[in-house]
């Protein structure tokens, strides 16, 4: 994960990157505990939405992975089918854990 | 005095804070001003207070959704006539469909890539400044012009965040030479070098309609050579048969550290990086007020501060008494601005000067030449 190759695929300097990587890291926590919430009380319509959201912010940083397994998740939560979905859960956490890490090493 | 700043604003609505923040830094680096709100009623408060020249507006929002907030801007007088592009999730042919009849201009489908953004804001600008405040600018010419007409030279002082330094000589009082400078934004200036094909009242007169035209034509919405070719545009219709001019415009931006040079038919730019020596931009391009149909050479330069840029006239090369030719006259300007390294911007000019015609040689033609430090 090169934080300035991937902010130069956006027009940004690195340096502005991070900063907006450091900004999604604690969205995409909030965002990844309601998603654990909305799963546990099986709120099928939390589930697709908060997933939307992790989606989007992902996309949009060129975090590939994260928001394959968000747009899995909120799949899932529009079909109301919460098969397999705490490995989900939990390969996303794994991928904002390596974000982060990797945000820690940049600054 | 006060600088006319030309900033376009833009109004981002989203309720995610990475978006925000990511439209916003984008939106910023190429020279507009930005207005953030997370939710639906205060982005109609803040339309209403400040008109933003474009909102972005995204769809999906808690509460107050994206629907709702263009439909209340439409509603309202103050805000009807601001373009609206919505940000949606959704490619649904429904939710683009329900958008437009709205009054929506564009949609962009999220995840969005920050170009395509740029990209279609820059659009729908040049639309809106094309189409909605035509009349307003038509009736703001002649007040542009007579305002124009007071101050027709700028000096450093008056733009000291522009850092450059000129040396001008007019043979006479209506000089054929003209240059101009422009703050665009922020960190965006205009610099500008012309040459008409004769030298009469009627030259200096229309210096005063190039001005205005460089005024109108170089927002940040416009690329150097869109501003080129419309001001081209005008010209052919306004300037008397036989009359043309060949220019130089370079666009600096010290945000994103580019300056854009654009060359109708004039002498190249020198470029005079602070480490490394001067080279001269050459570019094809043809002549302004003629051609309807004109191609100018562009050329980006990725520059850093320090690095100086010269634009000048052609009198400063051909004009000696030693009867220089263009291409060895050409040679020694580039060494003279080399050897100017050490002279601040403000004055650099004006020693190229002195190195290039000893002071007793009388000079045959208008001259003028502008430095330009990034």
């Amino acid at each position: 994960m090169d934080f300035k190759v991937l902010g130069a695929n956006l027009g940004l300097e690195e340096s502005e990157f991070i900063e907006l990587v450091e900004l999604f890291v604690s969205t995409a926590k909030q965002d990844l505990q309601k998603l654990t919430t909305a799963y546990q009380s099986r709120d099928f319509e939390a589930v697709a939405e908060s997933a939307h959201s992790l989606k989007g912010s992902s996309g949009n940083l060129g975090f590939m992975e994260l928001s394959a397994l968000s747009k899995k998740a909120e799949d899932k939560g529009k079909v109301n089918d919460l098969s397999g979905f705490a490995e989900i859960i939990d390969s996303m956490s794994q991928q904002i854990g390596k974000i982060k890490e990797c945000l820690e090493q940049s600054i | 005095m006060k600088i006319a700043d030309q900033s376009l604003q833009i109004l981002i609505v989203d309720d995610n804070p990475l978006n925000l923040k990511l439209l916003e830094t984008t939106l910023s680096k190429d020279g507009y001003k930005v207005l953030s709100a997370g939710n639906g009623p205060v982005a109609r408060e803040m339309a209403v207070a400040e008109k933003p020249d474009l909102i972005l507006l995204d769809i999906k929002m808690p509460g107050e959704d994206g629907f709702q907030v263009i439909r209340q801007l439409k509603k309202n007088l103050a805000t009807t006539a601001i373009p609206v592009i919505f940000l949606t999730g959704v490619s649904d042919m429904d939710t683009k469909l329900q958008g437009f009849e709205l009054g929506a201009v564009d949609y962009i489908i999220k995840p969005f890539h920050p170009r395509e953004v740029l990209a279609r804001v820059r659009l729908h600008l040049k639309l809106s400044i094309a189409t909605n405040s035509l009349i307003a600018s038509q009736a703001n010419k002649l007040k542009q012009i007579t305002e124009a007409q007071t101050s027709m030279l700028v000096t450093p002082e008056m733009y000291p965040r522009a850092q450059f330094g000129v040396y001008y000589s007019a043979l006479n009082e209506a000089g054929g030479d003209f240059y101009e400078v422009r703050q665009i934004s922020d960190d965006i200036f205009g610099y500008f070098v012309a040459d008409f094909s004769g030298h009469d009242i009627k030259t200096s007169f229309l210096t005063v309609s190039i001005k205005a035209l460089l005024q109108q034509n170089s927002a940040p919405v416009y690329q150097a050579h869109e501003s080129m070719q419309m001001i081209n545009d005008v010209l052919v219709e306004i300037l008397p048969e036989g009359k043309y001019l060949t220019a130089c415009y370079a666009r600096l931006n010290r945000k994103t550290k580019q300056m854009t040079i654009v060359n109708a038919g004039h002498p190249p730019g020198i470029f005079v990086p602070s480490e490394g020596s001067a080279t001269r931009i050459d570019m094809k391009g043809d002549i302004l007020g003629i051609f309807k149909e004109v191609y100018f050479g562009s050329h980006t330069i990725d520059v850093n501060p320090g690095d100086r840029f010269y634009l000048y006239s052609d009198g400063l090369i051909e004009s000696s008494e030693e009867k220089i030719v263009w291409s060895a006259g050409s040679n020694k300007l580039v060494a003279a601005c080399e050897d100017a390294k050490s002279f601040p911007i403000q004055e650099a000019p004006k020693e190229i000067v002195r190195k290039l015609f000893n002071e007793n040689v009388s000079i045959h033609d208008d001259i003028v030449l502008l430095g330009i430090e990034v």
